[in-house]
This record gives structure tokens, C-alpha cells and sequence, in this order.
């Protein structure tokens, strides 16, 4: 037998091959199969998650029993029961632990992703650029999947195209005017972590006193001075309901009458909208003794229900808490029953307070927990494709590779598989450009050295550990992730103090990703919806291309990811609205282009509830 | 088959606790408890297809012929989903080859039967899941007892000889069990689907209209409309007016200045948003004020008055003769169909049942909840009607009323526009005569992955003339390409396309005899994840199965559907 896949030379390549497979999820599950039936014998498998009863539905390397241990571990195990003779080290860690270096990278032919989110993506990116590995990205998300390759200085790079920003909502909305479902929820899930999880200044739940609606004389320096006396007048909510013992029917008063009295008070934001009405426990607590868990987790509660299951989840959580260490506290977890019920009934007995639609348990999960829905047959057709991939780049056919994109149904053209021509990097990408430049406009006065390493450099750019140096000819040192240094330098001094100016240049660099770029900074004072900073502007020398094969076409969709919590695989299909002139080129025959260039592109969003997931086909 | 986890401990991070060491939230019985995990296991597919798409799922048993790669593969997304049964049968003894490519065959079982072993490693993967197998060959089983097979909900075959093959296939379509073959073969994938009929409720299109009927507005709502005089509203009311009437009012004065016309043309429609858009508030000075529900109006000019028209697929299921004539063996879907159309004839005079749902929108929850209750209640009434007309159905055959749930109906109703029939050619017309799509298909496009349809139909006939594949033997490869030309220049003379031979390159002719038959495994994992995923389109009846044929080709990765 002659088949093409099992040339001496090539199976040889492949059986000698070291591929690193980071994520042992719904997709990494099929892969490692795939990878050991298709003949690769060194395998290393990262994954930091343990087990879950959500990923039995399709995650098949895992059972009932193995719920709560490592993926990683797990997966070489049941891989190795049927397959003994291959060679996998699983590996239960982050991908952000600074041992997995560009050295530790380089060790490695090929770098496979499987990963569920898109700092890890950003991250194993840089790395596989620093080392110059080749990457497989991938992602699944309910029907939808896609499967691209990376290489360094030949294709885009997996952060050339600009991230969607996760919608966000004003700070403002979430505790004070609430006009929709998903603030509800968002303000729930912040409650939650003020009562039992790790307090967050920034999650506050109650009312705002400096929103600029309710204070219009817009004095900004008057605004932060009274909320500060607020906040330091106000007891962390924590405590306050430690002091009452979790009395249900004491928080229920102090959420939804006491505060939304205090709303009430705070006048001009009642003047364009229909106030909230408060409710007192004594009006809702129920007479009736049927359980609310009798009633579908589909359907929509009453008023008098979801206090009830506001006390009962109350309760529940707290006796949770109790079981804890002295400083423990709880996560919010999505599949954790008293977790979610608790969410969703307080998200809906503040939606009933300001007039929203009311939800179920059900959709509550969805819109709180970000679920991307996941099934098998997606993740197997992905798996099965990256391997495709794989071994088009070991058979050194690197310029036959594609970017593959898995729709739910056949398209005119009757295609279910689109696949598309790489695209070459992108001149400008702050990544993975040569000497990439980023210019940004903070307000010198107030922007903080802290907001520029958390918000800026790790929060935007993905650095994990950056230092950053004055560019003003003495080689002032800003930021060093040196530990021991950081002491000295007093992170919540504005940048103004370290004589930055209108024009300055940074440089930052962070060590482990091998990256490094030059910061040029605007001043400004006018921003938009709590925006602390806006990029002006990005330029770069195009990586050197090693390859002519690549066309140069152009692609305007690209493998995104939501910043859900915890789920599996998820990737979405995004259009690139910063470059929607551009037209998707296919890889396919004159004839078939001409019938897809016609078809129309349609943006759909996905999740009911995220309008931040948007789909393209 | 899985790991033994002796030197594995849980993790620290547990974030999963609770639910194994905790009471549950409520006193839940036994069998809730049961039900919660199932839930929790399901929760990420329940959000595709539902809890009563679950339901199909669970009922549904499915058959495998033939312990192939790419039919375990497709097996194991059929059981981790939660399918209710699966049977396997095959005759034949693991080989060390067969342990080689597929995960459900243990290497360490060399010699026994495929179907017993793979058959012990897939129940594995579900507990909920029951497995059964038979260690007789497919033939022997269809000789002895054909009805063996007429049971199933599905039945999955790996590549059989045309014989059996055919034998099965017209066992199965008088039947209505669905055939779904499927294998891989070198670096071609192909599914083929033989179903008489399959009758979709939910079809998930992914640009669903929202049924607003603007062009045939429900008379409470006009009622509503005109109780509204937004001039006088308040600052607030104003700004808070759901943009379905802002979009309505609008509409009312254009028609009166154009013959009763709504906005066409985009020229027209452009003019339309620009008089919404001057209807927003000013204040003193002047400026407009933020309005959202106004750019919200202005923004569905473009959807909003798309006509209400019965699309063609399903006026072609109204007028279908299942449709006209139903008698007491009709299933539901037909004679649920037989009340839309009374209904669309009558009450609904050319329209479907309303579908009752809102989009959302800028208001306040007052006026939102108003305009609800006015299109919950029309979608009721219409459901009512239809509701009427199937009971009248089911009493007249003389098959109660107790036939149709009111959920069915109810989905049947809101679905309507969005109904489908797929109707396959058997396997029988198939190989009489090739269908006018493939013809076109393969001879207006030579690179169209038609073209492997075609090698793929030379290689059975290649076998069922040689006893083997080509390209099994090294030493014979040459003479095997040779063969198969031959073999495609008869099939080309037999569809009336002798010309089309040019269209086969010998590159195409080597590769396919090159691969030996041999089943790569990513080729077979990619298999089995769309394979399994037509099986659960057919399971649940939601979303559409191919039609006939899926074509993959993993050199280039492409795919083609082909109404073979």
C-alpha cells in the first residue's frame, strides 16, 4: 500500500515529531486521538481545568468518575489504555506559568491550540512567534468551527486583527439605571461576589453617587471627592452582611427597598425614565409552601417565587461559606445550582423593581455564564481538520495550508467547509510586526502608572509581565516586573509625576513572550463612557516574508473568542469591522468564486443574549 | 477502555464541589436528582436543539453495519450526545490494521469479534446509553431476518458491496428508516443519505424576518396605534414609544401619499427613515434629542416591510399531495400541514398563522407589554383556528384528537414559515441514472469535487468486478489506474457523457487507487463528526440533512453537498 499518508518519509516525520498540544478540552480530547491514530508519538499536553460534569456531552476522554481531576492527566490516561505505545506527558498547569518559555517552545515541530479562551491564545501566540514554531489555532462554538495555520513572518499572526471589545457596561447603568436583562445580571453577579467571593472596588452593587446624570454641575474632581466619603462611610457589603448573618429577609430589605429608596432620592435620573418601584420582604414573602424547584428551569418565576429562592439560595450559599476556611470564599460558578439560582433570582426581582422583562433560570445561565453552546460533532470535525493541517506542515506543504471555517449549513455554493488562503502579517500588527509602535492618548494628569500596566499593557496589549522604560535618554525605569524593585516605584501616581509628557515614548517589554514595543503617548481629557485610554494609532515593518507561496489576498474574518468564564472552545466567526471593504477571497475554483463573492454576508448574533458575539458566514 | 487513575488525585481547585458532597438547593426526589445531572451533562447541547430535541434523542435507537473508523467515530458523537440505543453488527475478527486506525478497537483483542469489543468501548462513553451487538455478517442478517433492521430510527453502514448495499437500501425506504452511508477512503470522505421523506418543523434558518405583519396590521394593534397621538405625548412617553408604532404611524401617512404604496425601492425607503428621523424631538435650542426608538424605527425600514409571502418551499408543501389527501396513516406533520393550509386559505386569506413573538425594543415596559399581549393573542387565535381544522381532521379519519399535542402544534405554528420536506432519491434511481445535478455539476466545473462522486462510483464498480480495491497490491497500481479509467469511461458512456472522461485527470485516477483503500484516521474523525451530526438533523428533525451526498475532499479541504 502506497497511500500518501504513509510514505516512509513522511510517516517518519510525523512518528518523529514533538508537538505540544495546549488544551485538553472538547477539541484537544479529539485531537490527542487523532494525533496517536495518525502515527505521532511525542505528545505534551497542558491544561490547567479539571474536570466537569458539563463536559461529559462530549469531552469523550472523560467519564463520570473522573469529575474533578486533572483534563490533562485524564486524557493521556485514557489515551494510553488503547494506545500504549505513544509517548504523551500531560502536563496539569497554566500555559502562563513563566517555566513554559520561548526556550521550552522551541523544543517543539509543531504547536496545536485547543484552547477555550483568548489571553491564552494571545499568549501561546506570542510564544510560538518568539520561537518561531508554527501554530494551529482553533475553535468550535455550537455548529460554527474554524481551523487556521501560523507562521512566523509567512501568515497573519493570531492577534493581527484587532479584538473585538467585549461589550462592557457603564458602571453608572449597572448600579444605578438599569434597562435591561443583561445589567440585571450583571449587577447579580456582582452582588454575589461582594456577599461571598472576592471583593471587587469595581463591582459595587450599590447606588452611585457619583454618576454624572445625578451630579450635573460636572465638577469631576467634586464628584471623586464625594465618593470617596461615600465609600468610606459605607461598610464593605461583606461585612454588613456578616454582622446579620446572612439574614435573608435583612438583605432582601437593604437591596431592593432600602437602595432603591436611595435611587429614588438621587431625582434627575428619574426624569427621562420610569423610576423603579421598591418592594419590602413583607410584601413578597410567601404564604405558600410549594418549592420553586418543582418549576422547569425554563420557565419564567413570579415575583413572590424568586424571593422565595433568593432566601433559599441565600441560605444555601452561606452555609457554603461557613464550610470554607476563616478568609474563604465562594467562585461563582455557573453549574453550581445555589450559585446560579441565586443570580437569577436577584437578577429578576431587580428587573422587576425597574420594569425589565423577567428571565429563566435557563436563560439566566446563558447571558450570566456566556455559555457558548458545545457539541460533539463540531469538535471532531475540528480535530480532524487541524491534523489535516498538521501534517501538511511536517510534510513541509506549509503553503498548502488554509484557514478553514466549518459553517451550521450548506452555503449557496453547497458548501459546509469554507476554506480560505492565508494572509500575509500585517504590516501594523503590534505583535508580530518588526519594531511595532502603538500610539495612545491617556490624560497625563490622571492616568496612573497602575492603569498603564494593568489596564493598558497586560489588559489590552497581553503582556503578563512587562517592564517599561522611560525613552528620554537616561533609560528611566517606569515599571519592572522584577518583584523586588516594584516596592519603590508608587503605582498610583499619575504619569505626569514621572515628568512623561505630551509626546513621550515608552518602551515595553515583557521577558517571558520575547516582545517588546515602543509606547508613544497624547495627551488628553475628553474620553468617552469611563474609556481611560484610546489607541491612536499603530505602525510596524511587516515580518520579513520567508515564503512566496502565500497569496496575497486579503480576509476580513478571523478567530475570536468572548472572555466567558470558564467554557470549553469557544471561537467565534467574526467580521473584522475595522476593514469591512475588504472581500474574503476563496480558495476555490473561477467559477465557485464568482457564485460566493455574490453571496451576501450576513452578520448574526449568536447568543440571545451577547450582542458582542457576532457570527459571519 | 479508560484510565485507571491510581496515581491521580482531584485537583485543589475543585470548583465543582458542591454538587458532590452538598445537599441540593431544594429537596429534590431521586429522580429530579437524576434529571438535574442530566441536565447539567446536557447543558451545552440543550441550548442547540432543546430539552424536546433531547427527547428524540434519547428515544432514537441507531444501527451501525460494519466496525470502521469512520463508523465508530460517528457512533461515539451519536452516544455522547445521549442517543437512547445503538446496535452494531459485523461479522469479522480485529486484525492489527483495524486496532491501528481505530480508538474503539483494542489492540490487545486482536482476533475477537469487532462488534462485541467495539461495541463494550463505546457504551463506555455513556452510561445512559444502552449497546447491543450481533457477530454475523450484514448479509447473512439481511438473508435471515430483514426485519431486523426496518426498527431503527437510523442505520449507519460503512462501504458494503453494491449488492448488499442495494439490498439494504430498498429494505430500508419503504420503510422510511433513513440510510446514512458513510466512509472514508485515502483522502475522500462521503456520506450519502437515502430517506423517502423527512419532515423538518424546526429548520433554525439563520435570517428569520420577524413577523410583524405590517402589511396586514392585527386590528387591536391598530386600535393601540391610533390611541396614541404622539405629538402630545411627554418628553418621556415620547421617547419610550416602541419603534413597531413609530414604524406604523409613519407608514400610514406615507400610503396616504402614495396610492396606498409602502416604501419600495431604496430611494423611497431612504426618504421613508429620513421623515421617522425628522420626527424626533428637539429641545430649545434646537438640537435633536437621543432618541433611541426613533434610529431603531429608521433601522428597520429595510426588514420591516418585506411582504408577507408564503416562501415556495413551503407553498410546495402545501399543494404536496400528502398535504391534500390525508388519510389516517398520514403522520402528524402532514395532517398538521393539511390545517395550516385550510387556515391560509380561509381565515388566514393567504397569510400564515401569526408567530407571535416581539423583537425587542426601546419602551417602557407598559406600552412593550401592551403590544405582547396583542401579538401573543393574535398568535393564539390563528393557532386556535388551526388547532380547529386538525381536530376536525383527526375525528374525521377517525384517529382522535388526542394525536397532536398541543406543543407540536404550537411549534408547527410558529415554525410554519419555515417548514421543509427533504425527499432523497433512493439508491435504486441512483444507480439507474445520475441525477440532473450531478451531470451539471460535474461536467460545468472540472474542479468541482463531483469529480471523487465519480471515482468513488468506479471504485465499487471496481470491486464488484475484482473482488478487491485498487491499488491494494503495490505491484498492480499501475494496472489498477488503467482499470479504473476504463471503468469511469463506462460510467461516463452510461450517464450519456462519454466527453466528460477528459474531465478526470490521471493525477485524480492515482490518487484515489494510491490511497489503497485505506482509511486515514483524520479523515475518519472528520467523517464521523458530520456524519453523526445529518444523523441527529434526522433524529430530531431540526435543521436540514444534506440532500443526498457530502463529498469531502482533505487534500484541498473543501466539501460539496450533491443531490445525487
Amino acid at each position: 500500500m502506497a497511500n500518501l499518508c504513509m510514505l516512509p518519509e513522511m510517516k517518519k516525520s510525523v512518528s518523529d515529531s514533538k508537538v505540544f498540544v495546549v488544551g485538553a478540552g472538547g477539541i484537544g480530547c479529539e485531537l490527542l486521538k487523532n494525533l496517536v491514530l495518525s502515527g505521532f508519538r511525542n505528545i505534551k499536553v497542558i491544561d490547567l481545568d479539571t474536570i466537569d460534569v458539563s463536559n461529559l456531552n462530549r469531552q469523550f476522554l472523560f467519564q463520570k468518575r473522573h469529575v474533578g481531576f486533572s483534563k490533562a492527566t485524564v486524557a493521556k490516561e485514557s489515551v494510553l489504555c488503547l494506545c500504549p505505545t505513544a509517548n504523551i506527558t500531560a502536563i496539569h498547569d497554566s500555559i502562563f506559568n513563566p517555566e513554559y518559555n520561548m526556550q521550552y517552545f522551541k523544543q517543539f515541530d509543531l504547536v496545536m491550540n485547543a484552547l477555550d479562551n483568548r489571553s491564552a491564545r494571545n499568549h501561546v501566540n506570542r510564544m510560538c512567534l518568539a520561537a518561531n514554531v508554527p501554530l494551529i489555532e482553533s475553535g468550535s462554538a455550537g455548529y460554527l468551527g474554524q481551523v487556521t495555520a501560523i507562521k512566523r513572518g509567512v501568515t497573519e499572526c493570531y492577534e493581527c486583527r484587532p479584538a473585538p471589545r467585549q461589550k462592557s457596561f457603564p458602571g453608572c447603568t449597572i448600579r444605578n439605571t438599569p434597562s435591561e436583562p443583561i445589567h440585571c445580571i450583571v449587577w447579580a453577579k456582582y452582588l454575589f461576589n461582594q456577599l461571598f467571593g472576592e471583593e471587587d472596588a469595581d463591582q459595587d452593587v450599590s447606588p452611585d453617587t457619583a454618576d454624572p446624570e445625578a451630579n450635573e454641575s460636572g465638577d469631576n474632581s467634586k464628584v471623586k471627592h464625594q465618593h470617596a466619603q461615600v465609600d468610606a462611610e459605607r461598610k464593605s457589603t461583606r461585612e454588613w452582611a456578616k454582622e446579620n448573618e446572612y439574614n435573608p429577609s435583612k438583605i432582601f430589605n437593604k437591596l431592593f427597598a432600602h437602595d432603591i429608596r436611595y435611587l429614588l432620592s438621587m431625582d434627575k435620573l428619574w426624569t427621562k425614565r420610569k423610576p423603579p418601584t421598591p418592594v419590602d420582604w413583607s410584601e413578597v414573602e410567601s404564604n405558600s409552601q410549594t418549592s420553586v424547584s418543582e418549576k422547569d428551569i425554563q420557565s419564567v418565576l413570579s415575583l413572590e417565587e424568586n424571593a422565595m429562592l433568593f432566601s433559599e439560595s441565600i441560605q444555601n450559599l452561606k452555609q457554603k461559606l461557613e464550610n470554607e476556611d476563616e478568609d474563604g470564599i465562594l467562585v461563582w460558578d455557573k453549574d453550581d445550582t445555589p450559585a446560579l439560582n441565586f443570580a437569577a433570582s436577584a437578577a429578576n426581582i431587580r428587573a422587576h423593581i425597574f420594569g425589565i422583562e423577567t428571565k429563566s433560570i435557563f436563560d439566566v445561565k446563558s447571558m450570566a455564564g456566556n455559555i457558548i453552546p458545545a457539541i460533539a460533532t463540531t469538535n471532531a470535525i475540528v480535530a480532524g481538520l487541524i491534523v489535516m493541517q498538521a501534517l501538511c506542515i511536517l510534510n513541509k506543504q506549509f503553503d498548502k495550508c488554509k484557514s478553514v471555517f466549518v459553517r451550521k449549513c450548506v452555503n449557496p455554493a453547497k458548501k459546509l467547509l469554507v476554506p480560505c488562503c492565508l494572509d500575509p502579517p500585517k504590516p501594523d500588527c503590534y505583535v508580530c510586526a518588526e519594531k511595532p509602535e502603538i500610539t495612545i492618548a491617556v490624560n497625563i494628569e490622571t492616568f496612573t502608572v497602575a492603569e498603564l500596566k494593568d489596564q493598558f499593557l497586560k489588559k489590552h496589549l497581553g503582556m503578563l509581565a512587562p517592564d517599561v522604560e522611560i525613552l528620554d535618554g537616561k533609560g528611566t525605569i517606569l515599571i519592572s516586573s522584577d518583584e523586588e524593585d516594584s516596592g519603590s516605584f508608587d503605582f498610583d501616581r499619575p504619569l505626569a509625576d514621572f515628568n512623561i509628557i505630551n509626546g513621550s515614548r515608552l518602551r515595553a517589554d515583557d521577558f517571558l513572550q520575547n516582545y517588546d514595543i515602543i509606547i508613544n503617548l497624547t495627551h488628553e481629557t475628553k474620553f468617552e463612557n469611563e474609556e481611560i485610554f484610546k489607541v491612536l494609532e499603530q505602525t510596524g515593518v511587516a515580518q520579513q516574508q520567508k515564503s512566496a507561496d502565500v497569496s496575497a489576498t486579503q480576509d476580513n474574518t478571523t478567530v475570536n473568542n468572548t472572555n466567558n468564564d470558564d467554557d470549553d472552545d469557544i471561537c467565534i466567526l467574526e467580521e473584522n469591522v475595522a476593514s469591512p471593504e475588504k472581500k474574503r477571497k476563496l480558495q476555490q475554483s473561477p467559477n465557485h468564486d464568482d457564485h460566493n463573492s455574490k453571496a451576501k454576508r450576513r452578520k448574526v448574533s449568536e447568543s440571545q443574549n451577547d450582542s458582542s458575539v457576532l457570527i459571519i458566514d | 477502555m479508560l484510565a485507571q487513575l491510581s496515581q491521580v488525585r482531584p485537583a485543589k481547585n475543585l470548583r465543582f464541589g458542591f454538587f458532590q458532597q452538598g445537599p441540593l438547593c431544594f429537596d429534590l426526589q431521586y429522580e429530579s436528582v437524576q434529571m438535574a445531572e442530566k441536565e447539567k451533562k446536557y447543558d451545552r447541547q440543550l441550548r442547540l436543539w432543546g430539552d424536546h430535541g433531547q427527547r428524540d434523542l434519547e428515544n432514537a435507537s441507531v444501527c451501525l453495519i460494519n466496525v470502521t473508523a469512520t463508523g465508530t467515530e460517528t457512533l461515539k458523537n451519536l452516544i455522547l450526545p445521549g442517543i437512547g440505543n445503538f446496535t452494531i453488527v459485523d461479522g469479522g475478527r480485529i486484525s492489527g490494521q483495524d486496532a491501528g486506525n481505530n480508538f474503539f478497537l483494542d489492540p490487545e483483542k486482536i482476533g475477537e469479534y469487532k462488534s462485541k469489543v467495539a461495541m463494550e468501548l463505546l457504551q463506555e462513553l455513556n452510561p445512559d446509553v444502552k449497546g447491543e451487538y450481533v457477530e454475523e455478517d450484514v448479509s447473512q442478517l439481511l438473508e435471515r431476518t430483514p426485519q431486523f433492521f426496518t426498527g431503527f430510527s437510523v442505520v449507519i453502514s460503512g462501504s458494503l458491496t453494491l449488492t448488499v448495499l442495494k439490498k439494504l437500501a430498498a429494505l430500508l425506504w419503504p420503510h422510511k428508516v433513513p440510510l446514512v452511508v458513510c466512509l472514508s477512503y485515502g483522502f475522500l470522505g462521503y456520506i450519502r443519505i437515502a430517506v423517502e421523506e423527512h419532515a423538518v418543523i424546526e429548520s433554525h434558518p439563520d435570517n428569520a424576518h420577524e413577523d410583524l405583519r405590517l402589511d396586514d396590521p392585527i386590528e387591536d394593534f391598530v386600535k393601540f396605534c391610533d390611541s396614541i397621538d404622539l405629538e402630545s405625548l411627554d418628553k418621556k412617553d415620547h421617547s419610550h414609544t416602541p419603534y413597531l408604532i413609530i414604524l406604523f404611524k409613519y407608514l400610514q401617512t406615507w400610503k396616504n401619499d402614495h396610492n396606498g404604496q409602502v416604501p419600495n425601492t431604496w430611494k423611497e425607503k431612504k426618504q421613508f427613515k429620513a421623515a421617522i428621523l425628522a420626527g424626533v424631538r428637539k429641545n430649545a435650542e434646537g438640537v435633536p434629542e437621543d432618541e433611541e426608538n426613533y434610529d431603531e424605527a429608521a433601522k428597520h425600514v429595510n426588514t420591516a416591510f418585506v411582504p408577507n409571502k408564503i416562501p415556495p418551499e413551503l407553498k410546495a408543501i402545501l399543494d404536496d399531495h400528502k398535504c391534500l389527501n390525508i388519510t389516517d396513516s398520514s403522520s402528524n406533520f402532514w395532517i398538521l400541514a393539511n390545517g395550516l393550509r385550510q387556515f391560509v386559505q380561509n381565515e388566514g386569506s393567504g397569510f400564515l398563522p401569526l408567530r407571535g413573538s416581539l423583537p425587542d425594543m426601546t419602551s417602557d415596559s407598559e406600552r412593550y407589554v401592551k403590544l405582547q399581549n396583542i401579538y401573543q393573542a393574535k398568535a393564539a387565535h390563528d393557532m386556535q383556528i388551526v388547532s380547529n381544522y386538525v381536530s376536525h381532521a383527526c375525528s374525521s379519519l377517525g384517529c382522535g384528537n388526542g394525536r397532536v399535542s398541543e406543543r407540536d402544534l404550537k411549534r408547527f405554528c410558529r415554525n410554519a414559515h419555515f417548514l421543509r420536506v427533504l425527499r432523497t432519491r433512493s439508491l435504486e434511481e441512483e444507480y439507474k441514472q445520475p441525477s440532473k445535478a450531478v451531470i451539471d455539476e460535474f461536467t460545468s466545473d472540472s474542479n468541482s469535487d463531483a469529480l471523487w462522486y465519480v471515482l468513488w462510483r468506479a471504485v465499487e464498480m471496481f470491486y464488484t468486478t475484482h473482488g478487491k480495491y485498487p491499488g491494494i497490491e503495490d505491484e498492480e497500481l499501475e494496472m489498477d489506474v488503467s482499470r479504473m479509467k476504463s471503468f469511469v469511461k463506462d460510467l461516463m458512456k452510461s450517464w450519456g457523457i462519454p466527453g466528460a472522461i477528459e474531465a478526470v485527470s490521471d493525477d485524480s485516477l492515482q490518487e484515489i487507487c494510491r490511497c489503497g483503500a485505506a482509511e486515514i484516521h483524520s479523515v475518519a474523525a472528520y467523517m464521523g463528526g458530520v456524519a453523526a451530526q445529518e444523523c441527529i438533523k434526522l433524529i430530531t428533525g431540526q435543521y436540514v440533512p444534506v440532500s443526498g451526498a457530502y463529498i469531502y475532499n482533505g487534500l484541498k479541504s473543501t466539501s460539496l453537498t450533491l443531490a445525487v
